[in-house]
């Protein structure tokens, strides 16, 4: 045992004496302690654009309320009013940014009609989208399994190559001299991967729950995968170059070919042009009711609100209740075309869900977002929960409308507050499935290693 | 001029060498099938991409249009909210080059009063998976061919000295100069094959006129710049392979270089031009515009005192005492004053913003010193007329269009509406059909490529660099010629 522990610092000691590899350890390290504080930063700087939502929404009302007449009809002062939704990211977003960066996770919303608010662009730039996003997750998913490869490619082809393997083999049973030569690079690794996990753990302040521990375990898991394809392909009889190219053709294929294909595809299979559609019809539907009749206007909107269907508004005179009406008749167009359009959102994130699992680095990188609520589904919730906010206003202001209340008889202080999206899928479901396919994988290509990389190595 | 022929006809033999050393080499053979079908693959499908969304684009703004003429009689300021919809017209090579497209809005709604964000990149349509980055005809150009090339040419000096054949073709009369030109060209002449299907894919699409007009120039732009970025790519990889004892170390460092230059270097600088200069979020940006307008006064508040004192000018400068006496409709004066009064406003907020994009621009054109590909990229999107640059020419059109749009329908609610019973009155259709139309002007390929020195010198450099460095490894390998002899 003592002895086997002297071999293993021996082995440390000579990898980390590797000029190469002490550059990429220490450029792997600032890189991931540099993602783990930028992802904290990432945070913070969304819970400061929440405070800020709510304090210019404070402000906006103080001073609307303040310039107007106390008089005049609360419609008039709501067509103005933006009120703050702001969905707080989880701190697991600090670790996996996903597609955090180009939606919006504070949209602030007038009582107007919705589907114009809803899909409002972030201030991205889009030169620096364009260029990528470079976070904890992206390290250790892309990045990490090149150094790897860098470590294990000529895990026996060096001794080979180097004259030493016979007189290896004549001290020590192989196998044991490559589980020996695969622990201290392990260890390596491990210390790369743990310490801006830890970082990122202590900045952005993750609970220790099942959230935190499924990401740990799929970042661990997509480890051992690559670990167990490198030793796939280095234990065979090939030469070290030959072993490095299919390492990296590999790598390639995986983690930058087979996402942009599968990302292609599910564009050119799910197109969306509801997106569009769905504006035309909502301003088309809002606008026609101008040269509409009122009753026809309110027609529909009673159809769905059927509790206040009791209600009239005059034919001859503007009221707000008609005015907020004609929004609602532009949701209403829109309606058809909006819900395609989840639809088909949803769809292509199932699709992309299913297909990662093939391949064992989307399968981490689309998973740990899911766990991280910084992924598509995430953002069609959020959407959903604003829509759900939009009615508690409406409910809310809806009868002040019909009674024409002037802006000092209503109650600014019970304004119903934005209820944030919950995460309703557990951590287990959402990790689960890209486990399993990791733990699949790896033993496959061990296996598959064992039958066709050529003759063993012993 | 015989020694000039002699030098070539050497430089050529090694040339052909190299070339037979890559055939032999069956992962080479097999990498250049994959290289070639996938750069297919992206051309096919970037193109059918690009028709489909371009068709779309079309059709809907088609629909809008005919919905503008087809209003009925209305009120001029019901028009200006009924606004116009604008969608963003990809540049014809987008099929090649997406650029930030993908990023960037694509329908934008025209309205009084606000200026609203160009809503439905398709980014946001997209699943996590486009975050390792888009298979498009210049993504495998600019990403992959470089690997594929140091592929090639890893072993291209390095293998003859560890065969001992450098020895011999120094003995043969090959200097060092003309066996590293040699490889260069070997080397070179294999990329080209593995580049050309894709130029030539590129090309045909572009002449057939199915993408839009692509004038000759751009192509011969995309054509000089992915050469010279694959140039640089082939210089490097024979340089390392002549300054490493091994292939294996050669191979080791270059794909190591690969991954730096291509993959982290570019995601590493955005990351840090976006943490030195943030720009505010959407809620913050709009919160803050929100401010500055109450700050001046808003044209639907009769009670704002910018407005009480424009009257009162009004009503000094035509000698009347109320408004209701003036010869133009003061509501429509309300609403033109304060539509330049919000739109000056919003334009300011705006340019700030695009000028903290721009400072992190900047901080990403540095990079791509360090970084050919990051240079490489944005010249590539320039030369498409897919860079910011085009993005913010649509934003920017697209405002003046709306404020004319809204100015003129303003200057209708002066002139033709009267004051008294103003909002029950309506203007004649056929007034709507007087409005000129939307059409983006991409920006000028000049104009593009002049804010980009930065990059264009880093290509320069690109090429440069290794260019030097082979000038010493020519002396080296004179050495290690002579060294080998000697012992």
């Amino acid at each position: 045992m003592r002895a086997r522990l002297r071999l293993l610092r021996l082995d440390m000691l000579r990898l980390t004496r590797s000029t190469g590899v002490a550059i990429a350890v220490v450029l792997l390290l600032a890189i991931g302690v540099y993602a783990a504080w930028r992802g904290g930063r990432n945070i913070e700087a969304a819970a400061s654009s929440t405070v800020a939502a709510e304090t210019a929404y404070r402000d906006q009302l103080a001073y609307l309320l303040s310039t107007y007449p106390p008089t005049t009809e609360a419609g008039e002062v709501l067509y103005y009013l933006a009120f703050p939704a702001p969905q707080p990211s989880l701190p697991l977003a600090a670790l996996a940014r996903g597609r955090t960066e180009v939606e919006t996770a504070s949209l602030r919303i007038r009582l107007l009609a919705l589907e114009g608010q809803l899909y409002e662009h972030e201030t991205v730039n889009p030169r620096l989208a364009a260029a990528g996003d470079l976070d904890l997750a992206f390290l250790l998913i892309a990045l990490l399994p090149l150094f790897i490869i860098a470590l294990t490619y000529d895990l026996v082809s060096s001794e080979r190559e180097g004259g030493t393997w016979s007189l290896v083999r004549l001290f020590a049973r192989p196998r044991r001299l490559l589980a020996l030569k695969l622990a201290s690079r392990a260890c390596l690794v491990g210390a790369v991967v743990a310490v801006p996990v830890a970082v990122a753990a202590s900045l952005a302040g993750f609970p220790l729950d099942g959230r935190a521990g499924w990401a740990v375990a799929l970042i661990a898991l997509h480890t051992v995968f690559w670990f167990a394809l490198c030793l796939g392909v280095a234990s065979g009889r090939r030469s070290s170059t030959a072993n490095a190219m299919i390492l990296v053709g590999t790598w390639v294929a995986l983690t930058l070919l087979a996402p942009a294909a599968l990302s292609l595809a599910n564009a050119i299979l799910h197109p969306v042009p509801e997106a569009l559609e769905l504006t035309v019809h909502q301003r088309q539907g809002y606008h026609e009711a101008w040269d509409l009749t009122k009753a026809e206007t309110m027609q529909g909107f009673f159809e769905d609100y059927p509790e206040w269907s009791d209600r009239t508004v005059p034919e001859d005179v503007f009221t707000w209740a008609w005015y907020y009406a004609m929004n609602h008749r532009g949701d209403r167009a829109a309606r058809e075309a909006s819900g395609a359009y989840r639809d088909v959102l949803r769809e292509r994130e199932r699709w992309a869900r299913r297909w990662s699992l093939l391949v064992p680095p989307l399968a981490a990188q689309l998973a740990l977002d899911r766990l991280a609520a910084s992924d598509l589904s995430a953002q069609l919730a959020y959407q959903d929960a604003v829509r759900r906010h939009h009615e508690r206003l409406k409910t809310y202001f809806y009868p002040h409308f019909f009674a024409v209340t002037p802006i000092d008889a209503v109650d600014w202080d019970r304004v119903p507050v934005f209820e944030p999206a919950v995460t309703e899928e557990s951590a287990t479901r959402a990790g689960f499935p890209a486990a399993t396919a990791l733990l699949l994988a790896s033993v496959l290509v061990v296996a598959a290693g064992a039958r066709l990389s050529g003759p063993r190595a012993d | 001029m015989s020694s000039w022929r002699a030098g070539l006809r050497n430089a050529l033999l090694v040339a052909r060498r190299q070339v037979g050393a890559v055939r032999e080499d069956r992962y080479v053979v097999f990498l250049l099938g994959l290289v070639i079908a996938l750069g297919v693959v992206a051309v096919l499908g970037a193109r059918h991409h690009a028709a489909s969304e371009a068709e779309q684009r079309a059709r809907y703004q088609a629909m809008v249009e005919r919905q503008w003429l087809e209003q009925p009689n209305r009120h001029p300021h019901r028009v200006i909210h009924y606004g116009f919809l604008v969608f963003r017209e990809e540049a014809p090579l987008a099929f090649f080059d997406p650029g930030v497209g993908a990023w960037a809005g694509t329908s934008l709604f025209l309205e009084g009063h606000r200026q609203n964000t160009a809503n439905f990149g398709d980014a946001r349509h997209a699943t996590g998976m486009l975050r390792f980055g888009r298979l498009t005809p210049a993504s495998v150009l600019a990403l992959l061919l470089p690997l594929f090339v140091v592929v090639a040419g890893f072993a291209s000096v390095s293998a003859e000295r560890e065969r001992g054949t450098l020895r011999l073709l120094l003995a043969q009369g090959a200097t060092p100069a003309q066996i590293l030109a040699g490889k260069v060209l070997g080397t070179g002449a294999v990329a080209a094959l593995a580049a050309l299907p894709i130029g030539i894919a590129a090309v045909v699409i572009a002449a057939s006129g199915a993408v839009g007009p692509v004038s000759a120039g751009r192509l011969a732009g995309l054509a000089g710049l992915y050469a010279a970025y694959l140039a640089g790519w082939v210089l490097v990889t024979v340089l390392a392979s002549s300054f490493r004892a091994s292939s294996r170390s050669a191979l080791a460092q270059l794909i190591a270089v690969w991954v730096v230059l291509c993959v982290a270097v570019p995601r590493l600088g955005a990351s840090v031009a976006g943490a030195l200069h943030p720009v505010p979020s959407r809620a913050e940006f709009t919160a803050q515009v929100e401010r500055a307008m109450n700050e001046v006064g808003d044209s639907h508040n009769p009670q704002d005192p910018f407005f009480r004192s424009l009257r009162d000018e009004y009503l000094a400068r035509y000698e009347v005492g109320s408004v209701e006496e003036l010869p133009v409709n003061w509501g429509g004066v309300v609403s033109r004053e304060g539509e330049a009064i919000s739109s000056r406003i919003q334009e300011e907020q705006q340019r700030d913003l695009v000028e903290g994009q721009r400072r992190q621009d900047r901080v990403l054109s540095w990079a791509g010193l360090l970084s050919p590909y990051l240079a490489a990229r944005d010249l590539s999107m320039a030369v498409s007329g897919t860079g910011p640059e085009a993005v913010e020419a649509f934003r920017a059109q697209a405002e003046a269009h709306r404020y004319d749009l809204i100015q003129r329908l303003n200057d209708l609610h002066i002139n033709e509406i009267r004051y008294e019973n103003d909002r029950a009155q309506r203007l004649p259709r056929e007034h709507w059909a007087e409005f000129p139309t939307f059409g983006t002007r991409p920006p000028p390929l000049g104009g593009a490529l002049a804010g980009r020195a930065l990059s264009l010198a880093a290509l320069g450099l690109w090429i440069l660099l290794p260019l030097l460095g082979l000038g010493l490894a020519r002396a080296r390998l004179a050495r290690v010629g002579v060294e080998r002899a000697a012992s």
